[in-house]
């Protein structure tokens, strides 16, 4: 990974059917799954990444039923043709680097991928990830930190500006855009205070959701208190880190599993 | 804080009963947390962490929490010195009432509201572990014409009567 520690692949980690399995002991009918983006393939030159995303979309679009997959859209030379081609393929939305949506030039490069998803009716999927700036500027330097350090700085860093971008610039020029921001959008509406004491406008919105990846009960229960429990939804950071429930009881876990999710899929309403 | 304890999930309360009496046996852990005050019930902090906290309280004559809850922990007590008064409220009696002796321990979950206070003869010490720890608690008064009231208070607020279930 670029700029990232050495990370070991177990193959058995990302076998189809026993992640299906995983998915049926989850209790979950289906999981949406995305190229990894922080691997920074979307952020490469078109010519260098397309063999690498042509790959990405023939796998995910042969994977089990439990599954269905985010399309991975190269960002380097955005081409809403192609990402409405892969959506005709039932791609479920797209999922995006965070760092190609940290700036108001970074969304207007992204605009034309953003419109698509937007005219389809189709979310967008925000995960950390490099943008083709940010990647070049990662290098090929060797780290030394632990395994998770980007996940717990740069990503971090990154979700909270994709988050702030998407409301102050993304919003106005998407109205009707369902966004997903991962990791809980490295808790960033917990500085709703600040924005507030700054005069940023905190205004809710409806079409705005954040997976729970990787966090737990304490993250969960202050981002419900910040936001509502209508913006989350459940997430997991597998093979890297285990889903885990919040433990907040069952009506939060119908929100989160069914009732959220289904709003932002678009899925038939889900029985609570 | 004295004690390193880590734990990676809640614990349950027979693992919360456990730790409380191996903590209570270990006064080399706490015994310079131990204070006697005749002013206020004195709670210290032993150790918390994600998933545990335990403490460690001082009670003289007098000493009394109030009817509480510990919103989402449950939590074990053991008495090393002195005698402690349980009582759980009833609707339309008395409170239900217990006394625990040094040496012996309890435990409850989070629907538990009791009060706890210092039985006389002399001050008591008693370790306390809850599990996940706590951080919000539920303060109760009895009015005089017997309404219940609720004040949501934070785990660092010391617990005490409200003036009118003092009597």
């Amino acid at each position: 990974m670029p700029g990232e520690p050495d990370c070991e692949v177990l193959l058995a980690d990302h076998d189809p059917d026993l992640r299906a399995e995983l998915v049926q002991a989850d209790g979950l009918d289906r999981a949406y799954v995305a190229l990894s983006t922080p691997l920074g393939i979307e952020a490469l030159p078109p010519d260098a990444g397309r063999p690498l995303l042509d790959a990405w979309h023939d796998g995910a679009a042969a994977l089990p039923p439990e599954f269905r997959a985010w399309a991975a859209p190269c960002v380097s030379e955005p081409d809403a043709a192609e990402l409405a081609s892969l959506l005709d393929r039932g791609f479920a939305g797209a999922c995006l680097p965070a760092e190609a949506l940290l700036t108001q030039a970074g969304l207007d490069r992204c605009g034309p991928l953003l419109e698509v998803l937007e005219e389809r009716d189709a979310p967008l999927f925000v995960h950390p990830g490099p943008a083709p700036d940010t990647l070049a500027a990662l290098g090929t330097t060797v780290r030394s930190e632990p395994a998770w350090w980007p996940a717990l700085t740069r990503y971090v860093a990154a979700m909270n500006a994709a988050w702030h971008a998407f409301g102050t610039f993304g919003r106005p020029a998407h109205p009707r855009l369902r966004v997903c921001f991962a990791m809980l959008a490295g808790l960033a509406p917990l500085q709703r205070e600040r924005l507030v004491a700054r005069g940023g406008s905190t205004a809710s919105d409806p079409d705005i959701f954040l997976d729970t990846s990787s966090y737990g009960p304490r993250a969960v229960d202050a981002v419900i208190r910040e936001l509502g429990v209508d913006a989350l939804a459940h997430g997991s950071d597998r093979p890297v880190a285990q889903p885990a429930e919040p433990g907040l009881g069952e009506a939060v876990e119908v929100a989160l599993r069914s009732r959220n999710p289904a709003r932002l899929m678009r899925l038939a309403e889900v029985p609570a | 804080m004295s004690l390193r304890l880590t734990f990676d999930r809640n614990l349950d309360l027979p693992a919360l009963r456990r730790l409380v009496s191996q903590i209570a046996a270990d006064r080399a852990a706490w015994s310079a947390l131990v204070n006697l005050d005749i002013e206020h019930r004195h709670y210290a902090q032993l150790c918390r962490d994600d998933h545990l906290d335990v403490w460690v309280i001082s009670w003289m004559n007098g000493h009394d929490t109030g009817f509480h809850d510990h919103d989402l922990s449950s939590g074990a007590v053991a008495v090393v010195e002195g005698e402690l008064v349980e009582e759980r409220l009833t609707i339309g009696g008395p409170p239900r009432r217990r006394s625990y002796g040094a040496g012996t321990s309890f435990h409850f979950d989070a629907s538990h509201v009791h009060r706890m206070h210092q039985a006389g003869g002399g001050p008591a010490i008693s370790i306390h572990a809850y599990s996940p720890p706590l951080w919000r608690m539920g303060a109760y008064a009895i009015e005089a014409d017997g309404a219940l009231r609720r004040t949501s208070i934070s785990y660092a607020e010391e617990l005490r009567p409200a003036a009118s279930d003092a009597a």
